[in-house]
């Protein structure tokens, strides 16, 4: 390790969001309510892209926080605005939060955004974009896609498919341009000017349907077009598989990463792109540690990949309660720091790591 | 009885600045007023480094206001004013503090008194002498111990972990109760245990929040980082300043170096500056029971405050070459060795200077954590920093999490929460109340906060008294509130439960007995006995769960409840039925009156 940086949260959280300022946000995903919301200002070592030889402080600070009755499963900040939304069990309804840090440090809760026939429905997953107005993209099925305006709540966009499949990502590769993933793993595209239900992209080996699938999309710089990288989608049997949206009748490539078994299930799996270290992912979910990959050495074969460097410290924590090891619920790359992530545990830790850069490679 | 009953808090910290600097809280309990630490302000070199004792009243002199004074530990932001206070304001009333405090609060006295005065030839300053007339007024106190101040106010101390003789302090008048913490963690450290206190529900409890919202790195991490920092210094032939307090940290730090220095073979020297030092060594091992097992069980076999790679220093050994690591005070590097030490190392960038600790305004340390790099010192002398600045913060207090575990223990029933910095912790506040429904406030410098109490008034009752209301309905439920009927007494400051009849006996009064008649006319041509007996079956039934009897004299008697029958003087075909009833019954005598002038029910034999 280059840094490591290790807290423990009051509760465990499975999201880690940026937000303004380099702010991070967690929350609380307990099923019996009292759930907080904390958006935290992190260490001066994580604010600037050099570490300087002065830190200061090592610790996070609470900037301010909001309390949830229901178990938080999703959060997404609307960009240029001071709301943020999240989704979880029981159904697939949004809530509205507000967060103010100039008068208050409490994050209030403003509405709710109802979804037709939600109850009992699988929580919605979401996606946010400030374009034309702040919208969020969420759904927690094919047929349920819908793009509501936050402030107004007026429905946007609704996919007119009668799919019932389940979702289990969704995203905006710009302001027009929906990617859609299905926990089958078919990737599916839409516009949000038209009307047609959305199109199957891509899909992946009938083998390996009955697996849960996520997947992970490229944040590029502003403006350009994300379509340009890969998307990378990461199934509940450790198989990863690369995709160019522009030809997605083949699979860019492709390779499967050790999983432990028996495999501890698909609640937490999670895979995203560097932003600052160009063809490389990490994946987590499968167990306590975080893999790091180079895919530019993958080919199409499928074949085991070696991770560049692996983050075992959740799996050292113990202090789990039912007596499992912890499992690694998020993870999230320093949108700046080039090898500095951010992971989060079901016992509570939140790590902040950096790797040493071996020479000639990452 | 008293009218209403409260607490009222008043904080004389720092003023419009609003940074950590002092502590100094005055709460009035019961009519009783209680000062809670004195500290000093480090960073201000006037007279704004010391609370405003003016506040707390304007001509009346301070020894009559105050009841007594406490000190939570020996930092000088919470007892730094202490001697300014009792011999330059003027109080002559008791001092309050534990063992290790009053032995330890005077030697950091008189080393900060020595700075200002003898190097910054400061004039308007307390004296030794002060310092010793100050500490003859202190009360030494052991943990746990009831201590009474007079016949009503009582105050007992807790461990708070934090730092050597740092305790949370319960003052109690009556059954009226507020525990202050001073500053206390929840987490052990290497050689300090953490904050316990019983479940002692006080009205209040004072808390400091300056580390609410913070969430910690790992202890692990930080040593890690702070180990591999001085390694590396050393190794390339640096020297390495750790400027500390005396007496907290620094003994921490050496435990940690000493073992890492062991398990690494390292041969640089590791000096640990004297006089002050030694004594706080001295003390640590007076008073070992304050430590934490590990370090108990450990000094049984290995002295842990003897340290074979670390030895005394020597001001000529800061010119020697090579590397090294030095322990120097003062901590802030705001005057004497630390800050001599550290003029002669700033130019060189091999070297390193690690902060263990918050550095106040205005102090060296302060200024280069800040950035800055060329230091103005005396004489206008500009010092130029080349050497690495570096900060490890270890001190423990408190975090939001502590907090918390800290209310679960004591149960308070009310919250108050100190914070140095004109924070906004609302979100904390609603977290207490929502999790422990309890009142939190958090009221800023100079504000005055009231809060009303409940008090629980004892009442002894009487064993017949006891006996009867157990007697007549469920068994107790210690879950539920049972609601009991007597007489209350009160005699002689006494307060007692009694039977009325026995009330009455006592003060030789005549019990009165009040009894209702009522009136009920009925239609009934028939003759009375029949009436009497129409009436008799009609309550029978739908009386069931009463006592209904039909006695010889021709009356009926519903429990107490007396009924007969006549005839109407002027019209034989009304009856006339009398109810009577005693002024106990009259419920059911109420009842009964208005079902009768229902009338009776046809067709009742």
């Amino acid at each position: 390790y280059q840094d490591l940086h290790t807290f423990e949260l009051q509760a465990p959280t499975r999201l880690i969001e940026w937000g303004r300022g380099n702010r991070v946000c967690v929350a609380g995903y307990g099923q019996s309510g009292g759930n907080e919301i904390l958006q935290l200002l992190p260490p001066p070592t994580l604010q600037v892209k050099e570490t300087q030889g002065l830190c200061p402080e090592r610790d996070f600070k609470v900037e301010c926080g909001g309390f949830s009755d229901r178990p938080v499963y999703s959060l997404k900040y609307v960009p240029d605005t001071s709301l943020l939304v999240t989704s979880g069990p029981p159904d697939s309804s949004l809530q509205v939060w507000q967060v103010s840090a100039e008068d208050s440090d409490v994050i209030k809760s403003l509405s709710a955004i109802p979804t037709e026939n939600g109850a009992g429905q699988p929580w919605a997953k979401m996606a946010t974009i400030s374009a034309r107005a702040p919208w969020v993209l969420h759904g927690s099925r094919l047929a349920s896609v819908q793009v509501t305006e936050v402030e107004s709540r007026k429905k946007v966009y609704t996919a007119a498919s009668g799919s019932s499949e389940e979702l289990s990502g969704l995203a905006f590769l710009d302001c027009n341009t929906l990617l859609l993933c299905c926990a089958k793993g078919q990737l599916c595209l839409a516009d949000v000017r038209q009307p047609q239900s959305p199109l199957e992209a891509a899909s992946v080996p009938s083998a390996l349907c009955g697996e849960r699938w996520c997947m992970g999309v490229g944040r590029g710089p502003q403006g350009s077009d994300s379509s340009s990288q890969p998307v990378a989608r990461l199934s509940s049997g450790g198989h990863l598989t690369l995709t160019d949206l522009r030809r997605t009748s083949e699979s860019l490539a492709s390779a499967r990463c050790r999983v432990p078994s028996p495999a501890s299930g698909a609640e937490f799996l999670c895979v995203s792109w560097a932003p600052a270290l160009e063809g490389c992912l990490a994946v987590s979910g499968f167990d306590g540690t975080v893999h790091v990959y180079d895919t530019r050495s993958w080919d199409g074969s499928g074949g085991e990949a070696e991770p560049i460097f692996v983050h075992k410290g959740h799996a050292f924590g113990g202090w789990d309660s039912g007596g499992s090891p912890p499992l690694v619920t998020a993870h999230t790359w320093h949108p700046q720091k080039p090898r500095t992530l951010l992971s989060a545990a079901s016992d509570g830790s939140l790590h902040v790591w950096d790797w040493v850069q071996s020479c000639g490679k990452f | 009885f008293p009218e209403m009953s409260y607490l009222s808090f008043f904080c004389l910290g720092p003023g419009a600045g609003q940074d950590v600097g002092r502590s100094c809280i005055l709460v009035s309990i019961a009519g009783k007023n209680v000062m809670l630490d004195c500290g000093m302000h480090m960073g201000y070199n006037d007279d704004r480094r010391f609370p405003d004792f003016s506040y707390i009243t304007q001509n009346g002199r301070l020894t009559d206001f105050l009841d007594c004074v406490i000190i939570s530990h020996f930092h000088l932001d919470h007892c730094g004013a202490l001697p300014y206070f009792s011999e330059m304001v003027g109080y002559d009333g008791p001092i309050y503090m534990t063992h290790p405090t009053k032995a330890i609060c005077p030697i950091l006295l008189e080393d900060y008194r020595k700075i200002t005065v003898d190097k910054k030839g400061e004039t308007n300053f307390f004296t030794s002498q002060m310092i010793k007339d100050c500490m003859k007024k202190v009360v030494a106190v052991h943990l746990h111990q009831t201590v009474q101040v007079d016949e009503e106010l009582e105050i007992k101390a807790y461990y708070a972990g934090h730092v050597l003789g740092a305790a949370m302090f319960q003052i109690k008048v009556g059954c009226e109760s507020v525990v202050y913490t001073g500053d206390y963690n929840m987490t052990p450290d290497r050689h300090l245990g953490a904050a316990w206190i019983d479940k002692c529900r006080p009205d209040l409890l004072i808390t400091e929040s300056t580390y609410a919202t913070t969430i910690r790195d790992s202890k692990r991490c930080r040593e890690r980082d702070f180990l591999k920092k001085v390694h590396e210094t050393v190794e390339r032939g640096g020297k390495v300043l750790i400027p500390v307090f005396a007496l907290g940290r620094a003994q921490e730090l050496c435990i940690l170096l000493e073992t890492f220095w062991e398990r690494m073979n390292l041969k640089a020297p590791i000096y640990f500056s004297t006089g002050l030092t030694e004594k706080a060594n001295h003390y640590y091992k007076l008073f070992i029971t304050w430590t934490n097992q590990k370090i108990r069980k450990t000094f049984v076999q290995r002295n842990m405050f003897e340290f074979k790679h670390i030895k005394a220093f020597d001001r000529a050994f800061a010119d020697n070459p090579g590397p090294m690591v030095v322990f120097a005070t003062p901590g802030m590097l705001h005057a004497g060795q630390s800050l001599q030490i550290f003029r002669k190392w700033a130019g060189n960038e091999k070297n390193m200077v690690i902060m263990p600790g918050y550095c106040v305004q205005g102090t060296v340390g302060h200024k280069i954590l800040s950035g800055q790099r060329k230091l103005e010192m005396e004489g206008r002398q500009i010092l130029e920093v080349k050497m690495q600045v570096e900060y490890m913060s270890f001190s423990a207090h408190a975090d939001a999490k502590g907090i918390m575990q800290l209310i679960r223990q004591a149960e308070p029933r009310n919250v108050l929460l100190v914070h140095g910095e004109a924070k906004k912790m609302e979100f904390l506040k609603q977290k207490i109340e929502q999790e422990f429904h309890v009142s939190c406030y958090m009221p800023a410098n100079g504000e005055t906060t009231t809060i009303f109490t409940n008090p629980s008034i004892p009442v002894d009752i009487s064993l017949g008294l006891l006996k009867r209301e157990t007697a007549i309905g469920l068994l107790p439920d210690a879950k539920k509130p049972k609601l009991m009927h007597g007489t209350l007494m009160m005699k002689d400051n006494s307060f007692r439960l009694v039977s009325p009849e026995q009330a009455l006996k006592e003060l030789g009064l005549a019990e009165h007995q009040l009894r209702f008649t009522c009136r009920v006319h009925i239609q009934d041509p028939r003759k009375e006995h029949e009436t009497v007996l129409r009436v008799y079956n009609h309550l029978k039934g739908v009386l069931k769960d009463y006592s209904v009897q039909h006695l010889p004299d021709g009356s009926i008697t519903v429990e107490s409840i007396l009924i007969q029958a006549t005839a109407h003087s002027e019209d034989q075909g009304t009856k006339v039925l009398l109810v009577s009833w005693t002024y106990q019954d009259e419920e059911l005598g109420s009842y009964l009156t208005s079902l009768l002038k229902k009338g009776l029910p046809q067709g009742t034999a």
